[in-house]
C-alpha cells in the first residue's frame, strides 16, 4: 500500500505537459506549457507555473506554483477562481530556468559521467506541495513517451522478451549531478546552479572532452563560470585551435589573467601560436615581472630549450644547510612544477650543483647542501634542441634537466612531459615515413 | 582581443582566407548534380532542347539564398539542423522529419548505387564487382578518414564534374540559340513541359542538402567574422552547379533532340549520345555520371546518420568507436549495405523506387524550410543575425514557390499514375 502511494508521487513531464488547467470551481483555465524552477541544494523545485491559452493569438499567463492544489497526470487545479489570472500575448522569463526551454530536449553535462547529453524526458516527484525535479530521462523510453507509444512499444516488447533491458532498465540521471547549459542573455555565461562547484571538481583532462561536444558559444559560457584555476587547467590541455578561439572570445582582460596562473612553458606556447599584436597587447597587461620573462622566451624557437622550458623551479644557495633547504622546498612546492629535482646556485644565481629531494631526505639535516650534490650536474644551454634534450635524459636517466644561459645562470628547467609530447609526434612521424617507403 | 579586421589583408591574403574557407558551399551544391539529377537534366534536354534553361536562372537564385540560411545558423550558433529542429520544436517534430528524411535518403542512395550501376554497364565492368567496391569505398573513405581528408577528396570529386562541361563544348552546340533561350524564355503551357520543370526544381534544392551543408559548415568550424568568405563559397557554388546541369541540358539537346531521341535515363543517354557526339563525348558523360554518383553515394548515408543521431541525442561521430556510438555506426552502414543490396537485386523496378523517393523529398521539403524560417528569425538564437525584412520576403516568396512546386511534383505522380 505505502508502496504505491510513493509511485504515484512519481511522474514524468511529458505526462503533465499539455495538462489542463481548472480552477476551484472545475472550470479550465488552458494548458499546462511550462514550468520555472528554482535550484534548492540537490534538487530544483518549481517556482512558476505557465499556462497557456490556445487561440488566434496564443497567451500566457504566469502564476506562482503555491497556488497548485492538486497534480495529477493530464490535469492541475488550482487553488483560486479563473478571474484572478491575467493572461498576456507576451511571454518574458528570461533570467529564470525553464524546463520547456532550458532542460527538456537539450544538451545538458552529467557531471557524474562526465559527458554530454541529451535530455527526453524529466522525472518530478511531488512531495507534499512542492514539484521537485529529481532525475533526467535519457534513454530511449523517453522518447517513445514523448512520441505517445509507450503502452504500445512496452506490449510490444513484453510479448518478444518479457526481462527486456528496455523494459527494466531507466535512464534516469540525478538531478544533483546535471548541469544545464543554458545561457543567461544579460551575461553571456551558463545560468549558474548550485553543482557549479561540481564542475569545477571534473578533471581538467574530461572536462576538455565535455566542452569539445558543445557549440562554441556555449563553449565560451561555460568557461566563464569556471574558476580560475581550473580555467588554466583546462586551457592547457585543449589544442592550440581551440585554445586561441576561446581566448578570443573571452577577451584580453581576462585572457592575461589566466596567463598570469599559467606555467611559463604552457604561457610561452600558448603566445607564440597568437598574432604578434595580441601578444604584445596582452604582454603590457600583465604583471611586469612575468611579462618580462615571457618576452624573453618567446624569442626563442619552441624547438629550443628556452620555449619549452619552466621557470617555476626550486634553487637552493649552496651556502644553506640541509634542514634549511628542506624549509625553502616546503615554502616553493605549491608553485614549482616539480620538487624531485634541486638546484643548488651561488648568490648571482650561477648553477653550481643539483641533487634530489630523496638525497636530502635521507642525509643528514646538519649538513651542508653541496654535500648531498650528484657529482657531476648536466645542464643545457637555452638555445639546445629538442632532440639534444633527449638524448641527455636518456644518456643520464634524468627527467629534468636545469637551463644555463651562457654564462651558467640558471634560467629555468626542462621536464621529460614538456619534451614528451614533442618526442611521440617526431617519432610518430618518422614511423609514419617508414611505412610509405 | 577583439576583431581581426580582414580589410588590412592584401589580396592574396583575402584570396587564401576563402581558399580555406571553401568546402562546405561548393560540396554540397555539387551533389545535388547526382545520378538522379543528371537522369532529370539529360532528360530534359533530349524531349524539351534548350527550352527550359531559362529556369536555371531562377534556381540559382533560390539554391543560393536558401543555403545561405544554412550556413548562417551553424555559423551563429554552432549547432546542426537536427539539433536545432529538436531543441526549438521539440521530439515529436523532430521524430517524424527524421523517418521521412531517412526513407527519402535511403531512396536516394538506391539512387546513386543505380547510377553507379549504369556507368558500370557504360564502361563494360561487371555491374555486382563495381557496385561491391564502391560500397566498401565509401565505408572506408568516411569510417577511417577524418573531415579535413574528407573534404579534400570531395573537392577533387567537384572538379570532374568539368567533364560535362567539356562535353558540352564538344558538342558544338548552336551559342546563339542558347543565349536566347536563356534570356528570352519561351514558355509551354503544357503537362509534360511543366512537369519537367517541377523535375528540375526539385532535383536541385532537396531537404538532405540542408542538413548536411549545416552540419559541414559546423564541422569545419567556420567563425562568424569569416562568414563573408564563406558566403562567397556558397555563392560559387550555387552557380557551379547550376552551370553543371545546364551543359547536360545542353549536350542533350544539341544532340538527341535535335535527331529526336527519346530516353528515360542518363544509361540510355550516354548510349545515344555515342553514334551522334563520337565516344568521347559518351565516355566524358559515363565518366560523369560514375563520379556524380560515387560522390552523392559518399555523403548521403552519412548526412542522415549525423542528422538522426544529433536529433535523437544519439552519440555520433566518427571519431567515436562502435561501441560509443553505435546507432550512429549500424545506420550509417545499413543504409549503404541496404542501398547497394537494393540495387543488385535482378528485375528491381528502379525508376518507382526513384519515384518514391523523390515523393518523400517533395513531402519532406517544405516542412523543413517552414521550420528553417522559423529557426533563422527567432532572435534568441540567431541575436542580430536573424533575416532582414526585404530577406524574409525574398525568401518566403522562394519557399511559397518551392513548395507549389513540390506539391505539383506530388500530384501527377502520386494521384494521377496510378
Amino acid at each position: 500500500m505505502l508502496n504505491q502511494q510513493a509511485e504515484s508521487m512519481f511522474l514524468f513531464f511529458s505526462e503533465i505537459q499539455e495538462a489542463k488547467i481548472l480552477d476551484s470551481d472545475g472550470f479550465c483555465l488552458g494548458r499546462l506549457y511550462d514550468i520555472l524552477i528554482e535550484p534548492i541544494g540537490k534538487y530544483a523545485k518549481a517556482k512558476i507555473l505557465i499556462i497557456e491559452k490556445k487561440g488566434l493569438p496564443r497567451s500566457w499567463a504566469v502564476v506562482p506554483w503555491s497556488v497548485v492544489s492538486q497534480v495529477s497526470k493530464g490535469c492541475l487545479r488550482l487553488n483560486g477562481k479563473a478571474r484572478e489570472v491575467i493572461f498576456a500575448p507576451l511571454l518574458n522569463h528570461k533570467a529564470d530556468l525553464s524546463i520547456r526551454r532550458d532542460i527538456l530536449d537539450q544538451q545538458v553535462v552529467d557531471m557524474n559521467n562526465q559527458n554530454v547529453i541529451r535530455v527526453n524526458d524529466i522525472h518530478l516527484l511531488m512531495a507534499e506541495k512542492d514539484l521537485v525535479v529529481a532525475h533526467v530521462d535519457i534513454g530511449l523510453r523517453g522518447i517513445v513517451r514523448r512520441l505517445g507509444f509507450e503502452k504500445f512499444i512496452d506490449t510490444l516488447v513484453r510479448i518478444f522478451d518479457k526481462n527486456s533491458r528496455y523494459l527494466q532498465k531507466l535512464w534516469l540521471i540525478s538531478w544533483k549531478h546535471i548541469q544545464p547549459l543554458s545561457i543567461n542573455p544579460v551575461s553571456m555565461t551558463i545560468k549558474v546552479d548550485v553543482s557549479q562547484k561540481q564542475l569545477n571538481e571534473i578533471p581538467a583532462a574530461d572536462l576538455s572532452e565535455i566542452m569539445l561536444d558543445l557549440s562554441q558559444k556555449h563553449r565560451v559560457a561555460l568557461f566563464k563560470i569556471l574558476d580560475i584555476t581550473t580555467k588554466s587547467k583546462l586551457l592547457c590541455t585543449l589544442d592550440f585551435k581551440e585554445q586561441k578561439s576561446l581566448l578570443e572570445e573571452i577577451g584580453e582582460r581576462e585572457a592575461v589573467e589566466i596567463l598570469n596562473q599559467l606555467p611559463t612553458d604552457e604561457a610561452v606556447d600558448l603566445l607564440s601560436e597568437l598574432p604578434k599584436s595580441n601578444v604584445h597587447n596582452m604582454l603590457r597587461l600583465m604583471e611586469s615581472k612575468n611579462a618580462k620573462m615571457l618576452s624573453t622566451l618567446l624569442g626563442y624557437s619552441g624547438e629550443s630549450a628556452a620555449g619549452l622550458m619552466t621557470t617555476e623551479y626550486v634553487a637552493v644557495p649552496e651556502t644553506a644547510s640541509i634542514e634549511e633547504a628542506l624549509v625553502l622546498i616546503k615554502e616553493k612546492t605549491p608553485k614549482a612544477e616539480t620538487i624531485q629535482s634541486i638546484f643548488i646556485v651561488d648568490q648571482e644565481n650561477h648553477l653550481v650543483g643539483s641533487t634530489v629531494l630523496r638525497h636530502l631526505i635521507i642525509a643528514d639535516l646538519k649538513d651542508s647542501v653541496r654535500k648531498a650534490a650528484f657529482k657531476k650536474t648536466v645542464s643545457i644551454y637555452m638555445e639546445d634542441e629538442v632532440k639534444k634534450i633527449a638524448f641527455l635524459m636518456d644518456k643520464y636517466k634524468i627527467y629534468c634537466l636545469p637551463v644555463v644561459d651562457s654564462s651558467n645562470v640558471l634560467v629555468g628547467i626542462i621536464t621529460i612531459d614538456d619534451i614528451f609530447s614533442r618526442l611521440v609526434s617526431i617519432a610518430w612521424r618518422r614511423s609514419k615515413k617508414k611505412k610509405h617507403l | 582581443m577583439g576583431k581581426v579586421k580582414h580589410n588590412s589583408l592584401s589580396i592574396w591574403g583575402r584570396m587564401l582566407l576563402y581558399l580555406s574557407i571553401m568546402g562546405p558551399g561548393i560540396i554540397t551544391a555539387n551533389v545535388d548534380n547526382d545520378a538522379g539529377g543528371i537522369t532529370t537534366y539529360s532528360v530534359a534536354g533530349a524531349h524539351f532542347g534548350y527550352s527550359l534553361i531559362w529556369s536555371f536562372i531562377p534556381i540559382v537564385f533560390a539554391l543560393i539564398v536558401i543555403q545561405e540560411m544554412c550556413s548562417r545558423m551553424a555559423v551563429v550558433t554552432g549547432k546542426g539542423l537536427a539539433d536545432l529542429i529538436r531543441e526549438e520544436f521539440g521530439v515529436k517534430v523532430t521524430f517524424y522529419a527524421m523517418v521521412v528524411l531517412v526513407l527519402a535518403n535511403i531512396g536516394n542512395v538506391m539512387a546513386e548505387f543505380s547510377g553507379i550501376a549504369a556507368s558500370a554497364d557504360l564502361f563494360g565492368i561487371n555491374r555486382i564487382v563495381l557496385i561491391v567496391c564502391c560500397a566498401v569505398f565509401i565505408w572506408v573513405l568516411i569510417v577511417k578518414g577524418n573531415y579535413k581528408s574528407v573534404e579534400k577528396v570531395f573537392l577533387v570529386a567537384c572538379v570532374f564534374y568539368v567533364a560535362y562541361v567539356v562535353s558540352g563544348f564538344v558538342t558544338k552546340p548552336d551559342w546563339n540559340v542558347i543565349v536566347s533561350e536563356t534570356l528570352k524564355p519561351r514558355l509551354q503551357w503544357n503537362k509534360g513541359y511543366l512537369f519537367m520543370l517541377v523535375g528540375i526544381v526539385g532535383t536541385t534544392i532537396a531537404p538532405w542538402m540542408q542538413f548536411y551543408q549545416q552540419a559541414a559548415v559546423v564541422e569545419k568550424g567556420i567563425k562568424l567574422k569569416d562568414y563573408s568568405y564563406h558566403r562567397l563559397d556558397v555563392i560559387v557554388g550555387g552557380f557551379v552547379v547550376n552551370i553543371v546541369a545546364f551543359f547536360i541540358v545542353i549536350v542533350c539537346a544539341s544532340t538527341l533532340f535535335k535527331h529526336g531521341v527519346r530516353i528515360e535515363t542518363a544509361k540510355e543517354a550516354a548510349l545515344a549520345l555515342k553514334p551522334l557526339a563520337g565516344p568521347y563525348c559518351y565516355l566524358l558523360f559515363a565518366f560523369g555520371l560514375f563520379n556524380a554518383s560515387l560522390f552523392a553515394a559518399s555523403i548521403l548515408p552519412l548526412s542522415t546518420a549525423y542528422s538522426v543521431c544529433e536529433g535523437m541525442g544519439w552519440e555520433l561521430g566518427v571519431n567515436k568507436s562502435f561501441r560509443e556510438a553505435p546507432q550512429f555506426y549500424s545506420l550509417y552502414t545499413a543504409i549503404i549495405i541496404f542501398g547497394a543490396a537494393f540495387v543488385l537485386i535482378p528485375n528491381i523496378p528502379l525508376v518507382k523506387i526513384m519515384l518514391f523517393s523523390q515523393v518523400a523529398n517533395g513531402i519532406l521539403l517544405p516542412f523543413i524550410l517552414i521550420l528553417m524560417l522559423r529557426l533563422i528569425n527567432n532572435r534568441r538564437l540567431m541575436g542580430d543575425h536573424v533575416n532582414t525584412k526585404w530577406y524574409n520576403l525574398i525568401v518566403w516568396c522562394t519557399v511559397v514557390m518551392m513548395i507549389a512546386l513540390s506539391l505539383m511534383l506530388l500530384m501527377p505522380q502520386g494521384i494521377f499514375q496510378r
